[in-house]
């Protein structure tokens, strides 16, 4: 299951894969992934995949298992959790911004960058 | 520069409104220096003036930290001052955390400098050490002398906005604050070199070293259940009604051992939390929820446990030092040993 | 497995009517150069500058930079996978232009990455100022897709140190070094006494501008494996990886690995450098788990006492480096991680994204958080404009006088995690 923000991801996956779509930040994908992840589904890709910061970006995709798993994954907690953690040190420490105000131009862009990031771990 | 402007911050007790009765009182402000901020203005001299005194109870700072903070930064604004001493704490826990909140309330909403002084233990060092400039004191009021006579020179420095030293230099607690230089040599060929003497068994310096982790490998899992002698020890507060022990709402300082025999069910009529940092509502309404002595007690009748024991025992976990912690446990610990205690129930909130 | 390092200094760097070397100054052709970029049907135009160490010269958006070479003999060509065909290198001759570089710039997408500053602050923190280089500008052809503009980019610039790289075939170089890393049983005969230690280098391989590729093959697609270092020097690994520009590794550090060459350097001295492992950063976290198992298989199997492992990129890359540390520590192998941090602007923040009492041993290449400031320059090469909008710039990071304040991560191996720099942090 696909959690994401990035429009260009649904549109891409719709159907082949169940796609969770957030009306939100890359913060509330994040959350959501968490909440899966909680509910026993497992943590499939890692949520800081690429090298664009939580502060440099404002998609975000996540894979986790469609499947529930019999007991709640601790590795996936762990990530899932120390993920947030690190999107909201670097959105207070950092005050480099260029993801939610960017240029509809730019926010193509990093679309595009979600969704290829994305793809290298779905084509596998 | 003209008279550098400081405000101080201090508790009831320090104010000399009172001890731990006057503890709830809501900030205030008074003009000029109290208490030892006659010892702040002495070691100023000319340099600065004491302009106000801003003082807080400590159970009211920290049952009402956001409405006590948003207070005094309105009355800190007020003054305009250059700096703002708070405390020193010394190993006054709920000080201690109130002396760290404001100092770095102050500098991060006003963007005033601010600095503090506390014992190494006192629970707000591990809080606000690396947002806020903490000077190490003594572990009482004793070390009131050297705690302002250490504090000045750091605070005259932070009012002129004048560039800092190293932590060690200047006397602050290490910030843990990453500062870049250029290295006599390249990373690879550290990296060298580091390996050489870590598998040759000699000292090396990690040039990062990892976070304090404090991992405890778990013991062994209790083979027989039904065999086993099981003990709640909690840090969810769970006291008999009245706290006779006075364990603090937070930061607390001692921990109660308490008498369960005869006890199957914990009520409200003989049961509390002392705790301060949680609803207390559903604690207070039935302490099972926290300390499940009721199901314990049905397990014990049931033959699934083989028994509760007589004693439960039970602290604050409320910004409570860690060293105070373990200072805890290895007493508890020493008990259950000697009573022979099989297996231990940790209850948090 | 032995090759022998041909060095040809270059201190300075020329247009002029034939591509040549000449009293230790490269010249270049522009128009047969332009001539032979032009072939690929994808770039519509090719522009070509220089910039050399000391001038008043900023080069942006960087997405990477290679130092020319020749292979001389032994088997396959430089850049096998690209511009050779796939044989194994390593072996033999090769001839270096030691000086020299060529620099790929473009707007493969809006928000864009890396500074080169020739002079000023900037200039401290990247090696490249200190190199005499050759920019190239591509624009492609209308309606190219950012992963075909990606790719011709790439392989424009590894033409052309190619192109350059074939002038000092025939040259006499200054000095010679010879690297020769034994096989396993006859390093065990030949310095019995000394620690076995091997190198983990990681890849970043996980799309768009975040890729890596080993003999022409996407490193996301390849297990874990033993590469001779030497196939480094001759340009086995490629750089498709520029995102967050201080900690990315140009196709220049493959071929120039400071792991490699420090460990070669106490080879049979302190130490038996047994052998280099590649390995993958991807984003899939089974991929992850799968890598770092069969990494710290290979480690054990070559019954090593130490490894060096580093990294790149931070964030996801973080979760590869602790579980590789933690692996090959449990095998009762001793590490050191290379590693840069993200501690904030301020310093304070926790550095790394994972963490693990295992790693006891870091070196670090410094908090890419750090502002600095870049002063204005006379001249830039590529495009300014999208300075506000590069990894670790912000909204005014550029100031209407030139001037950049920006974080150190805006800079092309400022913090590099091989180890290529001097720059640390306390």
């Amino acid at each position: 299951m696909i959690i994401t923000n990035n429009p260009l991801v649904r549109s891409t996956y719709e159907n082949a894969h169940v796609i969770l779509f957030v009306e939100g930040n890359y913060r509330e994908v994040l959350v959501k992934a968490r909440d899966l992840v909680h509910g026993r589904h497992q943590l499939i890709t890692h949520p800081l995949m690429g090298s664009l910061k939580p502060n440099e970006t404002p998609y975000r995709s996540v894979v986790v298992s469609d499947a529930v798993l019999d007991k709640t994954d601790a590795d996936s907690v762990l990530i899932i959790e120390e993920a947030i953690l690190v999107f909201d040190r670097f959105i207070k420490t950092a005050r480099t911004d260029r993801g939610e105000g960017s240029t509809e131009k730019m926010k193509e862009d990093f679309r595009e960058i979600d969704l290829s990031l994305l793809s290298s771990a779905l084509s596998e | 520069m003209n008279q550098i402007k400081v405000v101080h911050y201090l508790n009831q007790f320090f104010a000399q409104i009172g001890g731990e009765e006057k503890a709830n009182i809501p900030p205030e402000i008074k003009e000029g220096p109290i208490g030892p901020g006659m010892a702040f203005q002495a070691a100023l001299g000319d340099n600065a003036k004491m302009v106000a005194t801003i003082y807080c109870g400590d159970s009211y700072f920290n049952e009402n930290t956001e409405a006590s903070i948003e207070a005094i930064l309105m009355m800190i604004r007020e003054q305009k001052p250059d700096l703002v001493i708070c405390g020193p704490a010394f190993n006054a826990g709920r000080y201690g955390v109130a002396c760290g909140t404001v100092a770095s309330a102050v500098k991060e909403k006003l963007g005033i400098p601010a600095v503090t002084g506390m014992y190494t233990e006192n629970p707000g060092v591990d809080l606000f050490k690396s947002s806020v400039y903490i000077v190490p004191t003594k572990d009482s009021a004793i070390g009131m002398r050297d705690a302002v006579a250490a504090m000045v020179p750091l605070a005259l420095k932070l009012a002129r906005g004048e560039a800092l030293g190293p932590a060690s230099e200047e006397g602050f607690m290490p910030m843990g604050i990453r500062k870049n230089f250029f290295e006599g040599k390249r990373g690879s060929r550290r990296a060298v070199d580091m390996l050489l003497k870590k598998l040759a068994g000699e000292p090396f310096e990690t040039e990062f070293p990892m976070p304090d982790f404090d991992r405890v490998p778990p013991n062994a899992a209790v083979t027989d259940m039904r065999k086993a002698k099981v003990a709640l020890v909690t840090s969810g507060g769970i006291v008999p009604k009245g706290n006779p022990d006075r364990i603090e709402s937070s930061s607390a300082s001692k921990y109660g051992k308490y008498d369960l025999e005869g006890v199957s069910d914990l009520t409200d009529v003989n049961y509390e939390t002392a705790h301060g940092g949680y609803d207390p509502t559903y604690a207070n309404d039935d302490a099972d929820r926290v300390l499940p002595v009721d199901m314990l007690r049905e397990f014990e009748k049931d033959g699934k446990i083989g028994s509760l024991s007589r004693y439960f025992y039970s602290t604050v976990g409320n910004g409570t030092a860690v060293a105070s912690a373990k200072k805890f446990a290895q007493e508890i610990s020493k008990d259950l040993v000697a009573d022979g205690i099989t297996a231990v129930i940790l209850t948090s909130t | 497995m032995k090759l022998e390092l041909g060095y040809i200094p270059i201190r300075d760097i020329q247009f002029g009517p034939k591509s040549k070397v000449d009293n230790n100054t490269l010249y270049v052709n522009k128009k047969e150069l332009s001539a032979l970029l032009l072939e690929d049907e994808g770039i519509a135009s090719v522009e070509l500058d220089l910039a050399r160490p000391g001038e008043s010269v900023r080069i942006t958006p960087v997405k990477d930079v290679i130092e020319p070479r020749v292979k001389v003999s032994g088997t396959g060509g430089i850049f096998p996978g690209w511009c050779a065909k796939v044989r194994t290198v390593g072996t033999g001759r090769t001839h270096v232009l030691k000086g020299a570089a060529v620099i790929t710039t473009g707007k493969v997408v809006g928000f864009q990455e890396g500074i080169i500053d020739m002079s000023g602050e900037g200039a401290k923190y990247t090696p490249f100022s200190k190199l005499n280089s050759l920019v190239l500008i591509i624009q492609p052809k209308e309606g190219m897709l950012q992963h075909a503009y990606e790719k011709a980019l790439r392989l424009a610039g590894l033409k052309t140190a190619e192109y350059l790289g074939k002038l000092a075939e025939h040259l006499e170089p200054e000095e010679v070094r010879t690297f020769e890393t034994l096989s396993v049983t006859d390093g065990i005969k030949m310095y019995p006494e000394l620690p076995r230690v091997g190198y983990v280098l990681m890849l970043q391989s996980q799309g768009l501008l975040h890729d890596t590729y080993v003999y022409g093959v996407d490193a996301k697609q390849t297990l874990p494996t033993l590469i001779g270092p030497t196939e480094l020097m001759d340009g086995a690994i490629v750089s498709g990886n520029c995102v967050s520009a201080c900690d990315k590794n140009t196709t220049y550090h493959h071929l120039n690995n400071p792991v490699v060459e420090d460990l070669f350097s106490e080879h049979g001295k302190t130490l038996n450098f047994v052998g280099l492992m590649i390995t993958n950063e991807n984003v899939y976290l089974a991929d992850k788990e799968r890598s770092s198992d069969r990494t710290a298989e290979l480690c054990a199997y070559l019954g090593l006492d130490g490894v060096i492992i580093s990294q790149e990129g931070f964030g996801n890359p973080d979760t590869d480096l602790i579980m590789n540390c933690k692996k090959i520590e449990a095998k009762g192998i001793k590490t050191v991680i290379i590693t840069d941090e993200y501690a904030g602007q301020d310093g304070a923040s926790q550095s790394l994204a994972d963490a693990d009492a295992a790693a006891d041993a870091v070196v670090t290449g410094g908090n890419a958080n750090m502002v600095i400031h870049l002063p204005a320059m006379d001249r830039v090469i590529g495009s300014i404009d999208q300075v506000d909008h590069i990894a670790g710039g912000w909204s005014g990071s550029l100031k209407e006088d030139g001037t950049i304040t920006a974080e150190l991560q805006v800079i092309t191996g400022a913090t590099n995690e091989l180890g290529y720099n001097t720059l640390s942090a306390r």
